[in-house]
């Protein structure tokens, strides 16, 4: 150990380091300052920056020692005397922070480059941050913050705030999170700033198999290493959990063999993360591997006398699922066809990319279990954190705090925290973990790797006769959400165009590799992208502008598909519409010279899904309002938010329904002990279902408040207004503050608590498979991109992408603007750089600098349009908006790809090599040239 | 028994020699650290003494002569980029200091410590827990080679853009070691054997690095990556031709050790091309194939001389 003095943020500390020791993990775990965050711990993602002596450093990878008298900035640093700097400002104001967890970083970046940089142009302000990843702003606001910054700290004009207006109308205005300022100051607690101080720290040994038995486990000389409290084994956990009821088919650790590379065999609880890791490399397992599955085709196939990978397969191959619908005669329509194209489609699973790494701390007391954890689907784990700890559900309390993105990627109850519910109940104490990058990886649970046979039919003037796909996806070890991602693949394709004659089969097999589960988009993002490529191909056939052809073949509001979907609100058309204007296309689509192109693309998601997970008529969401003498109204609800806004969402809403201001209103949130069930965040289902329970609740309230009014005055009220803090009828016979209401109100009542729920409507039609894709409303969208192809490379460069998306009433349009951009965003991850890449079922680029998501410099300037249509039943007329806008996007880039250069893109992710070589396959083959 | 680990921060080169001989067994230089850390986090590195050079003036000084250009190893990517006689006199450190990692690395990362950044494999940069399961390749005393499966050589991948350019540029580096101090070649430092790939004394220093900018020479870089930062180098090229009509064109990328193919204008420049298509020991231990980094190279390259004639 080594005493060094840092002076971080003006106050001195002197501080026991090791001599290796991070700067991170110093200013974290001795200075106690968590709002510095940690992501990759290898310098790849930027969220660890700070300033040292007023120079930016990563300090994931920064030895401590080298700045001993230093003075070093970090994010909580910024803010004077309760005033936030002013670049925090424009954060806030500019709605640059979503989950918030790259924000510190991203923040003394910039801070540091316009202090050096005072008039940057946007170029200029793109290279400055292309070394800190954000992966859910898609970078533009961020990008708008600082240049509106600089802008003001250059001209040295104050810098003007614009104060969201308080009162009158709040649903429909731009509004930042209510939590913007604590993400900015680097006040937002996320999991791995949560930790009681005598935590024990948790590492697990891992599976260096792809498929193997485990002969033996000895832990003895572990359990000898002084600091360490207790090694847990597979066999102590038993009991299977899985998220669906009909896939509980995996184990807190190996039970007799491993299924993949990196499967959690054991684990340690210690004093130290030091201390555990290295116990881990003193429990000695041997392993007797057997064949591994590892593609998708292996695993369809009879796998002869080999071991299966999972007992419960119905036959003696891997197959997980076979999903199997059919509407209509997709032969016959073919066949009625002028004309058909059929193509086969192959896509690397890609994974979710959220900034924080999972992390958790679980306890036990008189309450029972206790787990603050980064997650999604509080409601879920509750359940399976009672089930595998064999409690009663009133034993358990799952808690979230402010969680660093999920994308789906947190929508899982995960081994890591069943294991340190088990190891804190085993050794009386607390127990934290944190992933490392790679073991965020390793868990996976991202998008399938699929394949996929298409054809589609068209007639001579433009409407679709029939389409046909065979699917089959690569669901990893282990079952996850992967029956509904089955059926996802193909039941989402029919819509938005109308299709009569509609048929698909998927099959998801078991695979010995991580394994997958839903990210954004969810199921139909690789499925949609061949349809829209077979669309493109279909318009070139007939010599119809593609555009065109949708515009035929979209369905109508108010109509159903042909699986018997209910679509109400349908903007399309409106959608197709905008960015066709926006991008010009009518006088530059098919114009454009060589190696320049434009593509389009449309798509649909649902707005939550109809059908719970565990079947139960239980309401979807539930929220309850509780109004005290102080006029607050404290809103309790289990609806997760992590990073899209939700808390936001509801305290709007609420306030928007009882016309007071949003200072009014408190959000307690997903605590499993405090606040109602909600399902979590995940099928795009929060702000239809959360949203309509939170505006049930506060209508309820209102006619409470009414009744006393009405009780207590003696008067008949007719129309009363509740605006602007006050509560009056039209005459003015009534005319009363809030709090006034309120006082009447908690004369009569009492501290009042009121309740709203969301039940779906019954839909759908009564045939096996019918519930898949169900929902209470539809979200659509289109695409265009612009993208410039050099002829010599193959290098794909994306210029432009114009997006319209139908979200129904953007009741805060900077949230929803935000969400588009960053599903956009990560489209463009998923078709131009992402991958996860395998060797013999090891993933190669576990990390932020091989898995590459886009930069600031990789991200094309995005022209954002909310459409809006007022859904029927969606509150205030919303529907989802962090979900759908991703699937038109990828194969508007794939087409545009063939407006460029007439090469048809059919894997993903488009690498230059493979474009080059389709350039040049078809040059040699200058009669296949039909356009 | 572990050694017991150190961090010690010399203020002189020659503290730094001292160092060296109070800490011979297990000793490290580390520059701006960013890859040493790196290193040290996926248990590739285990120095227990880190001897850090950052703080060393004399290291830092950039000193343009009429006939050389002397830059210190402890400037920093991001000092390089900004320095105004570095941008009027070889303007193509520029550029290939801007390619190199994300701006915020280059912060931190020197030029001597990009000079000496140790060659990567996918099969090699990864955590201890990966290489175990892997079965640990040549370059982490394993038996084969893991990328071409089964060979006897190492072929990780040389990834110092810096050193591409400037050995294009003809330059030496200023070694300063416990008894000596002389100048050499930079390329002269690189084995081409991708386990050790530097195969100067460990124990010395590189001090600076000089550039004869009297040659009066021009120059074009090319870098071949996914994304436009961050990545290291899957192809680096750079061609330079001098005022009397030398051409010496680098490869980095796409070998163990930089590739230098030279000639002069009165050379077949085709010829040349094909040279370099053809030298370097590509494997596929890269994001791109090695089809098309060879094919990549011609492209580069033709493009390089294109712009150089032009």
């Amino acid at each position: 150990m080594n005493k060094i003095t840092l002076t971080i943020n003006g106050k001195i500390f002197n501080l026991l380091v090791e001599s290796h020791e991070t700067l991170a993990h110093v200013i974290r775990e001795k200075a106690g300052l968590s709002g510095t965050k940690i992501g990759c711990e290898q310098g790849s993602c930027g969220t660890c920056t700070v300033l040292a002596n007023n120079q930016p450093v990563l300090s994931c990878i920064t030895p401590a020692m080298r700045f001993d008298q230093a003075e070093i900035t970090t994010i909580e640093g910024l803010d004077k005397n309760g005033e936030l700097h002013k670049l925090q400002q424009k954060f806030v104001e500019k709605g640059a922070t979503q989950c918030g967890f790259c924000t510190p970083g991203m923040i003394m970046t910039a801070l540091d480059f316009v202090n050096n940089y005072p008039s940057p142009s946007v170029d200029e302000i793109k290279e400055a941050l292309s070394g800190n990843l954000c992966r859910c702003t898609g970078y533009k606001k961020i990008i708008e913050a600082v240049a509106e910054y600089a802008d003001e700290f250059k001209s040295g004009k104050k810098v003007n705030i614009q104060q969201p207006n308080h009162i009158s109308r709040i649903v429909g205005k731009p509004r930042p999170y209510i939590e913007a300022e604590k993400k900015v100051k680097g006040a937002a607690e996320y999991a791995d700033d949560i930790k009681p101080p005598n935590a024990l720290h948790c590492k697990f040994l891992r599976s260096i198999h792809a498929h193997a038995f485990i002969e033996s486990i000895d832990t003895s000389e572990a359990l000898k290493l002084p600091g360490v409290h207790y090694v847990a084994t597979g066999k102590e956990l038993p009991v299977k959990f899985g998220v669906l009821p009909i896939s509980q088919d995996e184990t807190a650790m190996a039970v007799e063999k491993v299924r993949y590379l990196g499967e959690i065999v054991a684990a340690v609880a210690a004093n130290s993360e030091e201390i555990a890791a290295q116990a881990c490399k003193l429990i000695k397992v041997t392993y007797r591997p057997v064949k591994a599955f590892l593609e998708i085709d292996e695993s369809l196939k009879d796998l002869g006398e080999n071991e299966k990978i999972h007992a419960h397969c119905k036959f003696n191959n891997n197959i997980h699922k076979k999903a199997e619908l059919r509407f209509g005669d997709q032969q016959q329509g073919l066949k009625d066809s002028a004309f058909t194209s059929k193509m086969s489609f192959q896509f690397e699973g890609v994974s979710h990319g959220f900034t924080e790494p999972h992390a958790a701390t679980a306890w036990w007391d008189e309450n029972g279990l206790t787990i603050i954890t980064a997650t999604q689907v509080p409601h879920y784990l509750h359940r399976a954190l009672a089930k595998v700890m064999e409690v009663p559900l009133s034993r358990v309390r799952v808690i979230k705090p402010y969680v660093g993105g999920g994308f789906g990627g947190k929508s899982d109850p995960f081994p890591h925290e069943v294991i340190i519910s088990y190891l804190a109940r085993k050794t009386g104490k607390p127990v934290s973990v944190r992933f490392s990058r790679e073991e965020v990886f390793i868990t996976n649970h991202g998008r399938h790797p699929s394949k996929l046979e298409m054809e589609m039919g068209i007639s001579r003037d433009g409407i679709f006769q029939a389409l046909d796909a065979d699917i089959a996806i690569d669901g990893g070890a282990y079952g996850s959400f992967g029956v509904v991602t089955s059926y996802y693949n193909g039941v989402l394709l029919q819509a938005p165009y109308k299709l009569d004659n509609f048929g698909f089969r998927t099959y998801r097999v078991y695979t010995n590799k991580p394994q997958c589960g839903a990210m954004r988009g969810h199921g139909a993002v690789n499925s949609r992208f061949a349809v829209e490529t077979l669309i493109d191909d279909l318009a070139h056939q007939i010599e119809m502008d593609p555009c065109e052809v949708r515009m035929k073949n979209f369905l109508d509001s108010n109509t159903l598909t042909v699986g018997q979907y209910r679509i109400t609100s349908n903007g399309s058309r409106e959608s197709l519409q905008k960015v066709m204007e926006q991008s010009q296309w009518k006088n530059r689509y098919g114009k454009l010279e060589y190696g320049h192109g434009l593509g389009v693309g449309c798509g649909f998601f649902i707005s939550g899904s109809a059908l719970p997970i565990i079947w139960n008529e239980l309401p979807q969401s539930v929220v309850h309002l509780k109004v005290d003498f102080d006029g607050r109204v404290v809103i309790s609800s289990g609806a997760s938010d992590i990073g899209q806004g939700s808390d936001t969402m509801l305290a709007m809403i609420v306030a928007e329904v009882l016309g007071i201001d949003m200072e009014n209103v408190f959000v307690l949130a997903a605590d499993t002990l405090l606040t109602p069930v909600d399902m979590g965040s995940y099928s795009s289902r929060v702000t239809f279902m959360a949203g309509n329970a939170a505006k049930m609740a506060a209508e309820n309230l209102k006619k409470e408040i009414l009744e006393s009014i009405e009780k207590k005055l003696n008067i008949t009220a007719g129309e009363i207004t509740f605006s602007e803090n006050r509560i009056f009828s039209n005459n003015r016979q009534l005319d009363i503050s809030w709090l006034e209401g309120i006082e009447i109100l908690t004369a009569q009542r009492g501290a009042v608590s009121v309740s709203g729920k969301y039940i779906s409507p019954k839909l759908g039609g009564d045939f096996k498979g019918a519930g898949a894709g169900l929902s209470p409303s539809y979200s659509f969208g289109a695409c265009i991109a612009e993208v410039r192809v050099n002829p010599q490379t193959g290098y794909v460069k994306i210029l432009n992408v114009w997006g319209a998306h139908d979200c129904g009433k953007a009741l805060n349009p900077l949230a929803v603007e935000g969400q588009l951009e960053g599903s956009w965003h990560m489209g463009i991850g998923q078709g131009m750089s992402e991958q996860m890449k395998y060797y013999n079922g090891l993933l190669v680029n576990n990390n932020f600098l091989d898995y590459r998501i886009p930069t600031t410099m990789d991200t094309p300037d995005i022209h954002t349009n909310i459409i809006e249509t007022n859904d029927p039943e969606g509150p205030y007329g919303a529907k989802e908006c962090g979900e759908g806008a991703l699937h038109p996007v990828i194969p508007a880039i794939a087409n545009a790809i063939y407006d460029a250069v007439g090469v048809r893109i059919t894997s993903l992710p488009i690498s230059a090599e493979d474009v080059l070589k389709k350039m040049k396959e078809k040059n040699l083959n200058p009669e296949k040239i039909s356009v | 028994m572990i050694a017991e680990k150190k961090f010690l921060k010399p203020a002189t080169v020659s503290e730094a020699l001292e160092a060296v001989q109070q800490h011979k067994d297990n000793f490290s230089f580390i520059a701006g650290g960013t890859d040493v850390m790196v290193n040290k986090f996926q248990g590739n590195h285990d120095a227990s003494c880190l001897i850090d050079l950052s703080g060393i003036k004399e290291l830092k000084q950039i000193i343009l002569d009429q006939e050389y250009l002397k830059i210190g190893s402890a400037i920093t990517l991001d000092e390089l980029t900004k320095d105004p006689d570095v941008k009027k006199s070889v303007p193509v450190l520029i550029e290939t200091a801007r390619a190199i990692a994300s701006p915020i690395i280059r912060k931190t990362a020197t030029v001597g410590g990009n000079l000496l950044c140790d060659n990567r494999c996918i099969f090699y940069n990864q955590s201890e827990w990966w290489r175990e399961a892997v079965g640990y390749c040549l370059k982490c005393d394993g038996d084969i080679c893991i990328a071409t499966g089964g060979k006897k050589n190492c072929f990780s991948k040389f990834v110092a853009d810096l050193a591409v350019s400037l050995i294009s540029l003809n330059a030496s580096i200023e070694i300063v070691g416990p008894d000596d101090k002389y100048l050499l070649p930079l390329e002269e430092i690189y084995s081409g054997d991708g386990v050790n790939p530097h195969k100067f004394s460990k124990s010395s220093i590189i001090k600076s690095i000089r550039i004869p900018i009297h040659r009066q020479m021009r120059s074009v870089f090319k870098k071949l990556r996914q994304r436009e930062t961050m990545e290291f180098s899957s192809l680096t090229t750079v061609t330079t031709i001098d005022q009397s009509g030398n051409i010496r064109i680098v490869l980095g990328g796409v070998d163990p050790r930089p590739v230098i193919i030279e000639g002069t204008d009165a050379d077949d420049i085709q010829e040349l091309i094909k040279k370099a298509v053809k030298k370097p020991r590509i494997v596929d231990n890269d994001v791109f194939s090695r089809l098309y980094r060879k094919e990549m190279i011609e492209v580069y390259l033709q493009h390089s001389f294109q712009e150089l004639i032009s």
